[in-house]
């Protein structure tokens, strides 16, 4: 063992000091030829046959340093030295082939890693925490049990009784943590001085402990602190990295929320952004009763304060004891849940349906599955293709470039290289190719996944996937290895004296091996054409959410929330309300201004069956389920709907005026077709509930772009019971950003501590709308242009290569009277044919692709005849342009000299 | 090749180097491959060279040292000699090729049966 170390180390030695070695060696061999050489000539030989007899005695001093060599060093390693400076010699003596190559496997590498790591954010990754996988979010998949009201999501919200109960089972959960946010969307917070908005969350007191949740400053809440609804608050990182520029005096300051204060106690460390998959949280405080900070920002006053047995708010994460699984933990949970569930609810009736209790994985993939998957899914189908074409376009040219060097082989060969040592040559130089590739490839995804993630919106960091890189990685290598070595089979068997005879331009035409090669050009040219064929489909819909008429004029509108505090009677708001506009309406530039429950193109509304005239319709909810808005006076002016009937609403439309609406010309061709809509009444089926219709507008665009025409209802917002938090839209005649400062100089007269929400371009928020629709349009038209750059290489190489081959010929044939144009048209006629053959197969391939893509596509079918012509016409020009240089290098060429080029 | 040579092993030629060392003491690979040639009387005729692959392997494991000196003429030449590791295996090689030796006479004394 120690002798074998020892050898090991003086043989790593040899490596490095070899030089000295070898000089020394020879020294010692000279030195032994002058005694043998002194021997002799003590014999009595003449001094020239002496030094002869001596050399022959020795040996050769080559053979004998070169075995010098292999018993003192450790020869693999040199040869693989050998090997890896050969391989860069020759890589770099043909510079274009190994730019197309690195510059190729690092695109369709780097575009699969930063896709990929996308995805397995989004989709895939664990929460960051100590052993997540005993993680589980608690749901409710039937939703609540009758009687019982929740808000957030039906499956995923649980009344304080049923977590109170729950937490106590500690046979299951080592901890069971509750989270609600503070605010459907975001909350009104003052740091100091100007009022702000943050996400944040209302958590119980193990919450950070039972989640395993590290600290970088500070502590997190207690139980007790629970329980006291203390005022204190938690950071995240992010937040205290931008709010607090990282400074440890955070700790201790005071943060208002909705005006209260909070005294902040701890930052929770870097990478922890909540609990919530896709979406960051800003700061914690422990659960709070006050009506002021309800759960999801809901006015407390419909039974919907924190602790009302029947509102079900709280979500519920739990951690399982590691013995325990997930059937056991709900077997055990379900008696307790549903005994749980009944409270405030009466007795039940055992006709009634029963919630159901179920554990989901802490995994991302849950809650923003259904609107992340499909898409992502059609990016890696996309991202596939792409590797698929670069992978053909490495083998294509290795291929090309390896034959080639058939000569080189053979010759190599002739000077007695093994074939092991041949194939290991050959292995080296696809390696070095492979690892330039996946280092560049890195490098491209590191910048592919920060663009990824400023368009995806997704407020989670993306780490990139060390994993997928090697995956790539080992496909590509893969692959240029079977292409690498492919010649080598050739080389090997081709007997060596013919292939050293022929001349490097006429070494193996092989007729198959071209055959071969358009085959693999023209399969990458129908995947371009599929790829270019979503592109064109998602470029389509983009350009149709742009261009879709809203039905109304987007611009100079400017819209922000407010959301009043201290105000509970609806009296109140109404008045705070109708201060708020009157001030609005002498901003200068300020035209006209109004009021609106829900954000037009923000994708919230109100869906309701409503009476018509007291009579409620019959039929399926498509059928008869109405949408309606809560608005402002003067709302079809400021937006700029035109009115069919009847008039606009207006300020005289008080609280106490008669209550009236406006409906739109869907709900009248649908409800009300025949005679004057006018004086009809909509609403509930008491007379006060009723609101007579006094105008008629046009059909307007309320939650997006892609809504199809709905009924509408529009009713003034003082006139309904608990009125909502508003936003605001204004109309200049100006730029609405200019607005800004002085709009928020009135909110601030009016109150210090209101914030503006979201404050933004109503065409900004219907552009929000179609986000995910314009970021699909770039990846894809990213990834098209990609595999077009791709194709072109790959084809310009093989046609090139082609043409090169055929010099001679095209000589002989323009030496016998050939026209230029004819040899011109030989050769693009070859990437003509080629792209036919695409088309022919790619179209079809294409269409059944877009089949997938159907529920991305807005307004253009997946056989979309312009999308299709448009792709089919792109690879044709790709075709064209990759054929033309080589053809005309073709047309210009000399038959004299190609005829000598033998 | 001259009748009455024969081709060394080489593990043999190790163990004989060991032995010379040990005999003459420090040597050069000149000397170390003439007087195994001499004590062979010339019925192991070397090629001279292949003593420094056996050298070195004998260095790597540490059983000899080398250092620059002077030859008999004068001459500027490697002597090698024996370290204790070296005499220890060379002790334990002897003892082994000895009964590796007895036993291969022994089974090439027998004598056929019919």
């Amino acid at each position: 063992m120690f002798t074998a170390l020892r050898i090991l180390v003086s043989r790593i030695g040899g490596l490095f000091s070899s030089r000295r070695m070898d000089a020394e060696f020879v020294e010692e061999l000279d030195a032994h030829l002058q005694m043998l050489t002194d021997e002799n000539t003590r014999r009595g030989m003449s001094p020239a046959e002496a030094r002869r007899q001596a050399r022959i005695r020795l040996g050769g001093p080559a053979q004998l340093l070169e075995t010098h060599r292999e018993v003192r060093g450790l020869p693999f390693l040199e040869t693989l030295f050998q090997d890896l400076r050969y391989a860069v010699r020759m890589l770099r003596k043909s510079p274009g082939f190994t730019a197309v190559a690195v510059l190729t496997l690092a695109l369709g590498m780097g575009a699969n890693t930063a896709v990929f790591s996308v995805m397995n954010t989004v989709l895939l990754r664990y929460l960051p925490l100590p052993h997540p996988e005993r993680l589980g979010h608690l749901r409710v998949p039937n939703g609540q049990p009758p009687g019982a009201s929740n808000t957030g999501k039906s499956d995923t919200s649980f009344s304080e009784p049923v977590f109170e109960r729950l937490r106590k089972e500690h046979g299951v959960f080592s901890d069971l943590m509750a989270y609600v946010p503070l605010a459907l969307d975001k909350v009104a917070v003052r740091i100091s001085g100007n009022p702000e908005e943050a996400e944040a969350d209302m958590v119980s007191g193990n919450f950070f402990s039972g989640l395993g949740v590290p600290f970088a400053r500070g502590r997190g809440f207690t139980l007790e602190e629970e329980a006291t609804h203390a005022p204190l608050a938690v950071l995240s990182y992010s937040y205290w990295t931008g709010r607090f520029a990282r400074n440890p005096s955070a700790i201790g300051q005071t943060l208002y929320i909705k005006g209260m204060p909070f005294t902040i106690i701890g930052v929770a460390a870097q990478g922890f952004y909540g609990v919530e998959p896709g979406a960051s949280t800003d700061f914690w405080i422990p659960l709070q009763s006050r009506p002021e900070l309800n759960a999801w920002g809901r006015p407390a006053s419909q039974g919907t304060l924190y602790g009302t047995p029947n509102w079900w708010c709280l979500r519920l994460i739990g951690r399982l004891h590691p013995y325990v699984t997930p059937a056991q933990a709900l077997a055990n949970l379900d008696p307790v849940f549903q005994r749980a569930a009944r409270i405030g609810l009466g007795t039940p009736d055992p006709k009634d349906r029963k919630p159901v209790l179920a554990l989901a994985a802490a995994k991302g993939i849950e809650g923003i599955r259904d609107q992340y998957e499909q898409p992502i899914e059609i990016l890696m189908a996309m991202v596939g293709l792409v590797l698929a074409i670069a992978c053909g376009n490495v083998a294509m040219l290795l291929v090309a470039r390896n034959t080639t060097r058939q000569r080189e082989f053979s010759l190599r060969m002739a000077l007695g290289a093994g074939r092991s040592r041949l194939l290991r040559q050959l292995l080296t130089e696809s390696l070095l190719l492979v690892t330039a590739g996946g280092t560049l490839g890195w490098m491209f995804a590191i910048l592919a996944s920060r663009a990824l993630a400023a368009w995806s919106d997704l407020e989670v960091p993306f780490l990139l996937d060390a994993n997928v890189l090697f995956f790539t990685l080992t496909i590509s290598f893969a692959c240029a290895m079977v292409f690498g070595l492919a010649p080598l089979g050739t080389a090997v068997r081709a007997p060596v004296g013919p292939a050293l005879k022929t001349s490097n331009v006429t070494a193996h035409r092989d007729k198959r091996g071209s055959w071969v090669g358009q085959v693999v050009v023209a399969i990458q040219m129908a995947l371009c054409l599929v790829l270019l064929v979503g592109a064109g489909l998602l470029v389509r819909s983009l350009r149709n959410y742009e261009t879709l008429p809203l039905g109304l004029r987007p611009d100079g509108l400017f819209v922000f929330g407010t959301s009043p505090r201290n105000m509970r009677s609806d009296d109140e708001k109404a008045r705070f309300y109708q201060t708020l506009l009157d001030r609005l309406r002498l901003v200068p530039g300020v035209e006209s201004a109004t009021l609106m429950e829900n954000r037009l193109g923000s994708g919230w509304s109100d869906n309701n069956v409503l009476a018509i005239d007291g009579v409620l319709p019959a039929g399926k909810f498509e059928d008869i389920g109405v949408r309606s808005n809560d608005v402002g006076p003067d709302f079809f002016h400021v937006l700029g709907v035109p009115m069919l009937r009847g008039r606009d609403l207006a300020d005289s439309d008080r609280r106490s005026a008669p209550k009236v609406a406006v409906v739109n010309e869907t709900f009248v061709k649908r409800f009300l077709p025949e005679g004057d809509p006018l004086g009809h009444a909509v609403g509930g089926t008491k007379a006060e509930q009723m609101f007579t219709i006094v105008g008629v507008a046009t059909d307007s665009k309320y939650t997006g772009v892609d809504e199809e025409p709905m009924p509408m209802v529009y009713v003034p917002y003082c006139q309904v019971q608990s009125i909502s938090d508003m936003q605001v839209e204004l109309h200049t005649n100006g730029n609405p950003e200019a607005l800004l400062s002085s709009v928020r100089t009135v909110l601030h007269d009016l109150d210090p501590d209101l914030p503006m929400q979201k404050p933004m371009t109503q065409r900004a928020q219907f552009d929000a709308s179609f986000s995910k629709a314009r970021l699909f349009a770039r990846l894809s038209m990213f990834f098209g242009l990609i595999a077009v750059l791709l194709v072109a290489t790959g084809l310009y190489g093989t046609l090139a290569y082609r043409v090169s081959r055929r010099t001679s010929e095209f000589g002989v044939r323009m030496a016998l009277g050939a026209q230029p144009s004819q040899v011109l048209w030989m050769v693009l006629r070859e990437s003509l044919l080629i792209s036919g053959a695409t088309i022919l197969v790619g179209v079809p391939l294409a269409v059944a692709g877009a089949q997938l893509m159907r529920s991305m596509l807005f307004g253009v079918g997946p056989g979309d005849s312009l999308s299709v012509a448009g792709a089919s016409l792109g690879v044709t020009l790709v075709a064209l342009a990759a054929g033309f240089i080589p053809a005309r290098r073709a047309m210009r060429v000399d038959p004299v000299v190609a005829l000598r080029y033998e | 090749m001259a009748e009455g040579k024969f081709e060394v092993l080489q593990g043999t030629l190790d163990l004989m180097v060991l032995k010379t060392l040990q005999a003459m003491g420090p040597l050069h690979g000149y000397g170390i491959a003439r007087r195994i040639e001499q004590i062979s009387e010339d019925a192991l005729r070397l090629n001279q060279g292949t003593i420094y692959a056996s050298l070195v392997r004998l260095l790597q494991r540490g059983w000899i040292r080398a250092e620059w000196g002077a030859s008999e003429n004068n001459r500027k030449a490697k002597f090698y000699s024996l370290t204790k590791a070296g005499r220890k295996q060379l002790a334990t090689e002897a003892e082994n090729w000895r009964r590796m030796s007895g036993v291969i006479g022994r089974v090439l004394d027998l004598t056929g049966r019919g």
